[in-house]
């Protein structure tokens, strides 16, 4: 049960409330607001941070964590790929106060987007009550402890290069059974992501899809799911070996 | 604490607490727009414009808008005045329920302020939060599009009805053009029509009426059940069970009641055990009666347990926390061939368990027809075809959930407030539960935001009747989205197997349907809706000699119960699977071998002697009277380009060489109510001012049947379809009413509306008449007055005022009733275009196209609207809709996403055709039209996929894994 509420003005501020015990960041009010907990909960608001905007520093893009999924989507800075995930992400209802820091919180296994971001190799900045930290996306999405305690405040890739996705669905806006990103950096590397493979989303190397052990459930049984990340990566490699979609 | 919204222009303080969502404040706060469809934002019939964003206001605090601007559709809602864009939802008939409009409108404010001209893509986009269980989002999409052609000072074209040129004589001998026209490319907003010169000319029936309740809708006014406003409500919850198949050994109470603001909690301890059948159904409901309001036995992860009442949500969810209950599990079984087995678990093993075939071994019923002797028929085939499939369990799941509150009237009567199909019969079925009698209960139907047969059931209005005669206090239970999954009511498994005999010409000889079928923990409708498999089953296509054998078995799964379609998208699921495979193997044309066999004008329908459910002539063999499935085909074969499919670089696309593209055909054929036992009501009074009152027991559940009544009134006593003012229904107020089920409410409701009318306007020609200073004869209503044959008139304003208040005073009024001795069947040619991709199996439905014989549309606007709509639940239950569970019985996908229905970005082009023939049974030559499109879209896809890949697979839904491992298996 959420029995208080804050917003504050400032990041120090806000770092000092995350502290407490049984206190959590509102990324995107869904989770906190439809599941109530038994425990007496504080929650805490960053909207009032300015922590939301997109912009390029370098060759660099810099995404606030609090950039809604529907800023992302219309950018011209993002990568196209990345404005379609985020597209898909969520329905028109949702997508305008869902963030991109709270999909890398969420770390949904089935998270379009954040394949997109780890294909992208993208990197999670947090601050502490003292600190400010970088951490590869990967590593955050490997250890969340990472970041426990932590304020999210942006996320930064290089948006450069070719990138492309494949996926299988029940119907084209469903989220996929399985569902592969590839991007193809400036040296001509290859960064495979893979949702509906594992417990989360899993990052790839070509011909690494021998490997997986996919989770069953009544979408899709574990050799279906191989089966698929093996079509769909062979699908997102032919594509990038033409160009890809960017 | 205190938040402050600037709420339509309007700056407000709202108190709050911090756990509460913005749809929850708004509501309190009086916006009663917004609309619960679920707690995370997954219907959007709580969407909201935040700072001009939409939003769905169940998944935000409303602490996190504390200094936003808010608006909701009261924004735009001047009284008397209308928005552009509520203008074109009117005007395009995109309004069925009118549940999920408000958000609808939003969203589409929210896109043309940012986009005056938005393209269709951008539109569903927009929409795509949304979800609407009823139009199909062709006519909202389309309302967007003219809103915003509006707004930018365009000025569209109107919406008028097109007339299609018939491509056929109607009776196969002779076709004209259908192989030579092309397909259209977008989807239609304007009504198709394809005249019939049998059918007279009217001036309000056959018309694209605006809807007479639009305005209130797209306004959002307060009109449903959750926008009755009682002061001192409690709250009721329900405990489920957890487990599928358990005793209740014991249930202690005592922590629960002592929590403060619990004022009642009802169990099997504390509630008289009397047995009934849940199913909305006529007396005598039909058997077994095995269901107690409380019992001391679950037998589905769901059933009840107990029920509290409390001053909160939030005392009721921690008083069933309190509740502690002792089960012993027992072992379970889930399907239906399993359950009947000897040694399986009884699920019904109660000494007072009435009315079942044989509760020891789980069987409910065993239904048997026949005509004739099967064996002849199949020893004198030429070769006989046998195959079996498997139907599996979907839900209704309309956007406004089961709703419903009780409250002590001042005279002490009990009233219930519920969004039920069938008011009468659950006034009926819970006065005995409750133990008062008939006369000190009433129920009242609001609006209903969609109910597609799950409304067809007594299914809570039992607990906040206890409730309320327990603490004395108003109570009011609406169920979460999840709880409308899990304990509401589902359409029935079944596994169904045709042996089929043939002769050297293609003509059936013998056909046999063998159904065992899952009725879950309960019966309910599981006898009427497996005897409506039978019928439909083996009533589209002559032979001779038929058979049907059907097991209903108890299982653990949740309760199928009505779902629109109501038995017969199973059985048209395997027969024209079956129907397309036998024209295979006779390596004859598929729509040839089935005109062959299909039934036309004069055609017997005789099983139907022996399925039918209500009182009928035996003596009597039903006839088809009315047929346009010639018709329908061509116009289905023109309107998809049925021509492609012989193009091979259409099938296979060389730039994406693992897509196959296929097309489906399957003819459907329904009902049109229940003969012998439907009845409708309805009463028809003229005011002052020549307007009139017509109070029927109908139900509109957003199908439009409250329009079409009107416009059926109307076009009797000569007036405009706004001067009929409908009320319906409330059990004190309104004439009897079977319900809307069974594809009966135009043809039922709608005669008995006819009927009424006609008395009238005889009693208005009577007056008229001494006002004119002539005989009766040939004067005529029209334009609002009677009419003499030598151009004098007097208005029906004159002739009110007149009788109710000068001369011969007395009430110009009407009440007629109506039970047909018939169900002339409406016909449909269903067309589905698949891409299916060979290497993963998944299948994108890329068109859809449904030509329906429903006789004489008497709105054709509202009538496309229900084709689309209907067309895309059965895209639903064909494609991607599948109740999941786990190895104990629970289900896994209680929520929309996982439990996957269309949304608007994803939807394949739509188009609806409505070919008119004249039902001499029915109001103006109508027959039903409501059903028929849930019938032809799994079966099409079917054909379509096989025509696709060569794959013919015989379960449904066809998910990519399902057709990966058939095409793995080929």
């Amino acid at each position: 049960m959420i029995t208080s509420y804050h917003r504050p003005g400032t990041l120090d501020e806000a770092a000092i409330l995350v502290t407490a015990p049984r206190t959590h960041v509102i990324v995107e009010g869904a989770a906190l607001a439809s599941s109530p907990s038994e425990q007496a909960t504080a929650v805490v608001d960053l909207q009032s941070l300015g922590l939301d905007g997109i912009e390029m520093s370098g060759e660099s893009l810099e995404i606030g964590s609090m950039t809604t999924l529907a800023d992302l989507a219309k950018s011209p800075l993002v990568p196209a790929i990345i404005s379609d995930l985020a597209n898909r992400e969520a329905p028109s209802t949702i997508r305008t106060v869902a963030t991109i820091g709270g999909t890398v919180v969420t770390n949904d296994p089935e998270s379009e987007l954040l394949a997109g971001l780890l294909a992208f190799d993208a990197s999670v900045t947090v601050a502490q009550a003292d600190e400010r930290l970088s951490y590869s996306l990967e590593s955050v999405l490997d250890d969340p402890q990472l970041i426990e305690g932590s304020i999210i405040t942006g996320i930064s890739l290089d948006p450069r290069g070719a990138a492309t996705a494949h996926r299988t669905g029940r119907t084209p806006m469903d989220r996929p059974i399985v569902m592969v990103v590839g991007h193809k950096d400036t040296t001509d590397h290859i960064h495979l992501a893979l949702t509906g493979v594992d417990s989360r989303v899993v990052v790839l190397s070509p011909g690494q899809t021998d490997t997986l052990t996919p989770p069953s459930d009544f979408r899709g049984s574990t050799r279906y799911r191989k089966e698929l990340a093996s079509v769909l990566t062979e699908r997102v490699l032919a594509d990038l070996s033409g160009g890809g979609s960017q | 604490m205190t938040i402050t919204l600037t709420i339509n222009g309007t700056q407000r303080s709202l108190e709050c607490e911090p756990h509460e969502s913005l749809l929850t404040v708004l509501r309190r706060a009086g916006y009663r727009s917004v609309r619960f469809g679920s707690n995370t934002g997954e219907t959007g019939a709580a969407a909201v414009l935040v700072d001009g964003q939409l939003v769905s206001s169940d998944i935000l605090l409303a602490a996190q808008a504390d200094g936003h601007t808010i608006e909701t559709i009261e924004g735009l809602s001047v009284p008397g005045v209308l928005h552009p864009i509520q203008q074109a939802f009117i005007e395009t008939g995109a309004i069925q329920s009118g549940y999920s409009t408000p958000a609808t409108i939003l969203a589409a404010k929210a896109l043309i302020e940012t986009n005056p001209s938005p393209n269709e893509a951008q539109v569903r986009d927009a929409l795509s939060g949304i979800l609407d269980r009823e139009t199909g989002y062709v006519r909202p999409v389309h309302a967007v599009l003219r809103a915003a052609a509006v707004m930018r000072g365009d000025d569209p074209d109107q919406v008028v009805v097109v007339h299609l040129e018939n491509l056929t004589d109607r009776n196969g001998s002779s076709r004209v053009g259908a192989d030579s026209a092309s397909p259209a490319q977008t989807q239609p907003m304007n009504p198709q029509v394809v005249l019939n010169d049998d059918v007279p000319v009217t001036t309000v029936v056959g018309q694209p009426e605006a809807k007479v309740d639009s305005i209130k809708l797209a306004k959002g006014n307060p009109a449903f059940t959750d926008d009755v406003d009682l002061t001192n409500t409690l709250i009721a919850k329900v405990l489920y069970s957890p487990h599928a198949h358990a005793n209740i050994v014991s249930i202690d109470d005592t922590a629960a009641r002592a929590l403060p603001g619990v004022h009642a909690v009802l169990h099997y301890g504390n509630v008289a055990r009397v047995r009934y059948a849940s199913g909305g159904q006529s007396y005598p409901n039909p058997l077994p009666y095995d269901q107690v309001s409380f019992d001391n036995k679950v037998r589905f992860v769901g059933d009840r347990v107990a029920a509290v009442a409390a001053d909160t949500e939030e005392i009721a969810l921690a008083a069933l926390d309190l509740l502690d209950v002792t089960y012993d599990v027992l072992p379970a079984v889930f399907d239906e061939n399993d359950a009947i087995v000897d040694g399986a678990p009884v699920i019904h093993d109660e000494p007072d368990m009435d009315g079942a075939a044989d509760a020891t071994h789980n069987l409910v019923h065993h239904l048997k027809a026949e005509t004739g002797n099967i064996e002849d028929g199949i020893a004198v085939a030429d070769r006989v075809f046998t195959q079996t499939f498997r139907v599996h369990q979907v839900q209704q799941t309309p956007i406004e959930p089961h709703i419903a509150i009780a409250e002590w009237d001042s005279d002490e009567r009990l009233v219930i407030t519920s969004s039920t199909q069938v008011p009468f019969h659950v006034r009926r079925m819970v006065a005995p539960l409750l133990g008062i009698p008939v006369k000190r209960i009433r129920i009242i139907k609001p609006r209903i935001g969609g109910g597609f047969g799950v409304k067809q059931e007594m299914l809570i209005e039992d607990i906040v009747g206890h409730l309320t005669i327990v603490t004395g206090r108003s109570v009011r239970l609406e169920l979460t989205r999840e709880e409308e999954f899990m304990s509401s009511r589902t359409r029935h498994p079944q596994t169904i197997t045709y042996r089929t005999g043939v002769d050297t010409n293609g003509k059936l000889t013998a056909q046999e349907m063998t159904i065992v079928a899952n009725t879950g923990a309960y019966g309910t409708h599981g006898l009427t809706v497996q005897m409506v498999s039978g019928l439909r089953g083996l009533s589209s296509y002559n032979c001779p000699v038929k058979k049907f054998d059907c097991k209903v078995a108890y299982t653990n799964i949740p309760v199928p119960g009505a779902y629109r379609g109501y038995g017969a998208p199973q059985a048209l699921f395997a027969l024209e699977a079956h129907m397309e495979d036998i024209a295979d193997a006779l390596d004859m044309d598929a729509i040839e071998f089935r005109r062959l066999n299909w039934t036309k004008v004069g055609d017997p329908l005789d099983i139907a002697q022996q399925l039918g459910e209500g009182d009928q002539d035996a003596s009597v063999m039903p006839l088809v009277t009315s047929c346009g499935l010639e018709e329908a085909v061509a116009q289905g074969e023109r309107a998809i380009g049925w021509d492609k499919r012989n193009d091979p670089s259409w099938r296979a696309p060389a730039d994406r060489p693992h897509i196959r593209r296929g097309m489906g055909f399957a003819m459907a054929m329904h009902g049109t109510a229940i003969p012998g036992l439907d009845m409708g009501g309805a009463s028809l009074k003229i005011n002052d001012d020549g307007s009139f009152n017509l109070l029927v027991g109908a139900t509109d559940l957003g199908t439009g049947s409250d329009t079409v009544l009107a416009q059926m009134a109307a076009q009797v006593v000569g007036v405009a379809t706004d001067d009929i003012i409908v009320y319906s229904s409330d059990t004190d107020m309104t004439p009897f009413d079977t319900g809307a089920y069974a594809s009966s409410t135009t043809y039922i409701s709608g005669m008995a509306v006819k009927r009424a009318a006609e008395q009238v306007r005889d009693q208005i020609i009577e007056r008229a008449a001494i006002a004119l200073e002539i005989g009766r004869d040939g004067i005529e209503l029209h334009d609002n007055a009677a009419w003499a044959p030598d151009g004098r008139s007097v208005s029906l304003e004159t002739i009110a005022l007149s009788t109710l208040h000068q001369e011969g005073q007395h009430q110009i009024m009407a009440n007629a009733s109506y039970v047909s001795p018939e169900s002339p069947p409406p016909y449909a040619a269903q067309f589905v275009e698949v891409e299916v991709d060979i290497e993963t199996g998944q299948v994108t439905v890329t068109d859809l196209v449904m030509a329906v014989d429903c006789g004489v549309p008497i709105n054709p606007l509202t009538s496309v609207g229900q084709v689309e709509g209907g067309m895309v639940q059965a895209l639903g239950y064909g494609h991607c809709e599948e109740m999941a569970y786990d190895a104990d019985g629970r289900m896994v996908n209680a929520n929309f996403g996982p439990y996957k229905i269309y949304r608007s970005d994803e939807m394949p082009r739509l188009e609806a055709i409505l070919v008119q023939t004249m039902e001499p049974s029915g109001p103006f030559g109508a027959k039903a039209i409501a059903e028929i499109p849930k019938d032809g879209v799994a079966p099409a896809m079917r054909n379509a996929i096989a025509d696709a890949t060569g794959v013919r697979i015989n379960d449904i839904p066809f998910t990519p894994e399902r057709v990966w491992q058939a095409l793995q298996n080929a």
